[in-house]
């Protein structure tokens, strides 16, 4: 093939052009610290990269309302334990009122009475117990579960949280589920110390011992509530450890996808910087050759 | 008389040296010139006297003449040249506007609409967790705001790329109204004039070449020496006549009939791709986009209930479908206190309790949804990804298919230096020795004058 100056001129150019891109490229890749810096630069990696961001962000998403999900799971467990406490509480005091020499003293009977009276009202705060201001046990409510009376003004609707993909907990108990309906059967356990309080203080003994065994019954609602709370909590406390896992997951493999192999990198661009200073000196040897440089 | 015949053989050598000197200068003088191809003075024999001379008698005589001067041109190489070079220009200017469409989606990153969608969906769950919260509601409308904007902008930012080929078009259209002037002018003078000018059939070439770069034009040689340039089978210059084209419209049109010219390659190819196909493909991706998103969210919001138990506003303005227009609806623009994060309670159905979030829930699970927004988007990247790497490698290709072949046009016409000079200097002794010969006659006719008939002297 015949080959002139100007062709050798222009593939030289062309060359080193080629090699001057490929350089900057990977520079490129090298100072953005991506591996993607387009889509079109690997389509594939590009979807499977959208799709871990995309997952990574649910996953972010569910650990805050995971979070979120224990702290209010974590005030009903602290306000049913301290509730079963207050129940034993009551239940030491029937006991005293019924077996001391209480039942013949009014003076006696109206301080135990008063000690009834107080832990219902305890009961009732620890109803109205609230988490980042929004009370816990009223359903989705506005304001507090019970009124000053010990009315129920919540409703009955379940709280529900997102705790894996397509899996969801309901995290709340409602007034009803762990004091007893009002007015059902022994009524809540509310209605149960105020009864308890009037037998007290008249040192009605039978009736003493019915609202003694409907306290149990209320200590056994309340027990299973707070059982019932204590394996959600473990069921998210898992969830949770999952989320981070799969998190932690996603984050590696999306820096495989997305990242530069920092070392790769640099190989390449020293391969590619060392054979483009290959062509330029190549270049200026070669393109200066003339038949002029030799005829005299 | 012999000798004297050898002046005129010798005086035509020079001559003729001289006009080889010429084309050599000639070559040398356009080395870089834009589409010159090197020419060379075919010498002949003459088996006559080149010049009559007084004494030559009827005896044969020797000499040599310059028959004509031609040009190193090889018509399918140059035309494969020219074919190549317009598709060059085709893919290239499609892989240009490829990756500027590419340019408007930064995928994948925290800066894109994928990105603004997830931001969007997440607030729908944090408001599930805190329906209560002012913030929580306010930070939605935020996102939401920030995202419709992102699809405003991105539609308008994918017609931008369509505005901008269509002037690329309308100028285009102007050069090749004015390469096909020039064209027509050449053909003029080139069939009207008295012999081949070489010089101008160069020029006529670039003209040519240009206007395939544009077009995807192809050459007839027509008479007299003339070129016909047909774009996709229509003549736009016959002879000297010139047919305009118009490219107002943003599609090449014929001025004199207004049909569309469909050129088949170049860049108006590439252009009217990206105006009628490119642009609107992806436009109306991502107004499935939009769509999807408006529908979604708006069927779940109309039936969701608010704090106080409004239940039927739509959360997105159901008439703006489309990525260039979708907005907020009046309903919840600027109030949050209006979005309905509550759930319908059935049967009835009847309003939620004033902190129910699970409409909102409900929501934020549209993200996942198959039919969803999301996963409209991730088509449209995914195919705008694999078809911008494609128009990569056409053109990655084609610039080696049009570089070989322009390799080949060149490698036939292309000045060589190194060649000329062997050339000047071969010239340069030819003319040295004829002017030898013209001294050794001299010396043989001095000999004779000088020193014949002086015998016994």
């Amino acid at each position: 093939m015949r080959v002139t100056s100007s062709m050798m001129m222009r593939s030289t150019l062309r060359d080193l052009s080629q090699g001057l891109s490929k350089l900057q490229e990977s520079q490129t890749k090298l100072t953005t610290g991506k591996e993607i810096t387009r889509p079109s630069a690997n389509p594939s990696a590009t979807a499977s990269a959208m799709n871990m961001r995309q997952d990574l962000r649910r996953a972010d998403q569910r650990l805050r309302s995971l979070n979120d999900a224990q702290g209010w799971l974590q005030t009903a467990d602290a306000t049913l334990t301290s509730s079963l406490d207050s129940l034993a509480r009551a239940k030491e005091v029937v006991v005293r009122a019924a077996n001391t020499g209480a039942i013949g003293d009014p003076v006696a009977r109206n301080a135990l009475a008063a000690e009834i009276r107080s832990i219902r009202s305890e009961l009732l705060a620890l109803g109205n117990s609230a988490y980042r201001e929004r009370s816990i046990f009223n359903g989705t409510a506005n304001g507090g579960a019970y009124d000053a009376a010990g009315t129920y003004v919540g409703n009955g609707a379940s709280i529900i949280r997102d705790v894996a993909p397509s899996t969801s907990v309901a995290i709340n108990l409602t007034g009803p589920e762990i004091f007893g309906t009002a007015g059902a059967g022994a009524g809540d356990v509310l209605e149960v110390l105020d009864r308890l309080a009037t037998a007290v203080s008249a040192g009605d003994n039978a009736a003493m011992a019915v609202e003694h065994s409907n306290l149990d019954a209320a200590t056994a609602r309340l027990g299973a509530a707070t059982v019932e709370i204590g394996t959600r909590s473990a069921r998210l406390e898992e969830a949770k450890s999952r989320a981070e896992d799969s998190k932690l997951l996603l984050t590696t493999q999306l820096s495989e996808v997305e990242d530069v192999d920092i070392v790769e990198a640099l190989i390449r661009v020293k391969a590619q910087e060392s054979s483009y200073q290959a062509s330029l000196q190549v270049a200026a040897k070669i393109l200066p050759l003339s038949l002029l440089d030799y005829l005299r | 008389m012999a000798n004297l015949s050898s002046l005129n053989t010798a005086f035509s050598g020079l001559n003729s040296q001289r006009r080889v000197l010429d084309v050599t200068a000639h070559n040398i003088a356009n080395a870089r010139t834009e589409g010159y191809h090197r020419q060379r003075a075919d010498l002949q024999s003459l088996g006559r006297s080149a010049v009559s001379g007084v004494f030559s008698g009827t005896s044969q005589s020797y000499g040599v003449d310059v028959a004509g001067v031609s040009r190193a041109y090889d018509e399918l190489l140059a035309s494969r040249a020219i074919r190549e070079e317009s598709a060059r220009h085709a893919s290239g200017m499609t892989a240009t506007s490829m990756a500027t469409v590419e340019g408007i989606f930064p995928e994948p990153s925290d800066l894109g609409l994928a990105h603004a969608m997830d931001v969007f969906w997440s607030s729908f769950s944090d408001l599930a967790n805190d329906p209560g919260s002012l913030s929580a509601r306010t930070q939605l409308l935020e996102n939401a705001q920030t995202l419709t904007t992102s699809l405003n902008r991105t539609s308008g930012e994918l017609q931008a790329v369509a505005d901008s080929a269509r002037n690329r078009m309308n100028t285009l259209a102007a050069e090749v109204n004015d390469l096909a002037d020039q064209i027509g002018n050449l053909n003029r003078t080139i069939s009207s004039s008295f012999g081949t000018n070489l010089d101008l059939l160069d020029q006529r070439d670039v003209l040519m070449g240009q206007m395939a770069d544009l077009t995807g034009a192809v050459a007839r040689t027509g008479e007299n020496g003339t070129l016909d340039v047909y774009i996709n089978g229509r003549a736009v210059v016959s002879n000297t006549i010139v047919q305009r084209v118009d490219g107002t419209t943003g599609t090449l049109t014929w001025q004199s009939d207004s049909a569309p010219v469909n050129p088949a390659s170049g860049d108006a190819q590439a252009l009217t791709a990206v105006i009628t196909d490119v642009v609107p493909r992806y436009r109306a991706m991502l107004d499935g986009v939009a769509a999807a998103l408006v529908t979604g969210v708006n069927t779940l919001h109309s039936a969701g209930y608010d704090q106080t138990g409004t239940t039927g506003r739509n959360f997105f303005d159901p008439a703006n479908l489309t990525a260039a227009s979708i907005s907020l609806s009046v309903d919840v623009a600027g109030q949050p206190a209006n979005i309905a994060a509550g759930a319908p309670v059935l049967p009835g159905p009847t309003a939620p309790g004033a902190l129910d979030g699970e409409q909102a829930r409900l929501m934020a699970a549209l993200a996942d949804s198959p039919t969803g927004a999301d996963t409209s988007y991730q088509s449209l990247i995914t195919t705008l990804a694999v078809e911008t790497r494609a128009a990569n490698n056409r053109a990655a290709i084609q610039e080696r298919v049009a570089d070989s072949a322009v390799r080949d046009a060149d490698s036939v016409g292309s000045v060589s230096i190194d060649e000329e000079m062997a050339n000047l200097m071969a010239a340069q002794r030819a003319f040295e020795a004829n002017a030898r010969v013209i001294t050794a006659i001299d010396e043989m006719l001095g000999f004779l004058i000088e020193r014949t008939g002086v015998v016994g002297r």
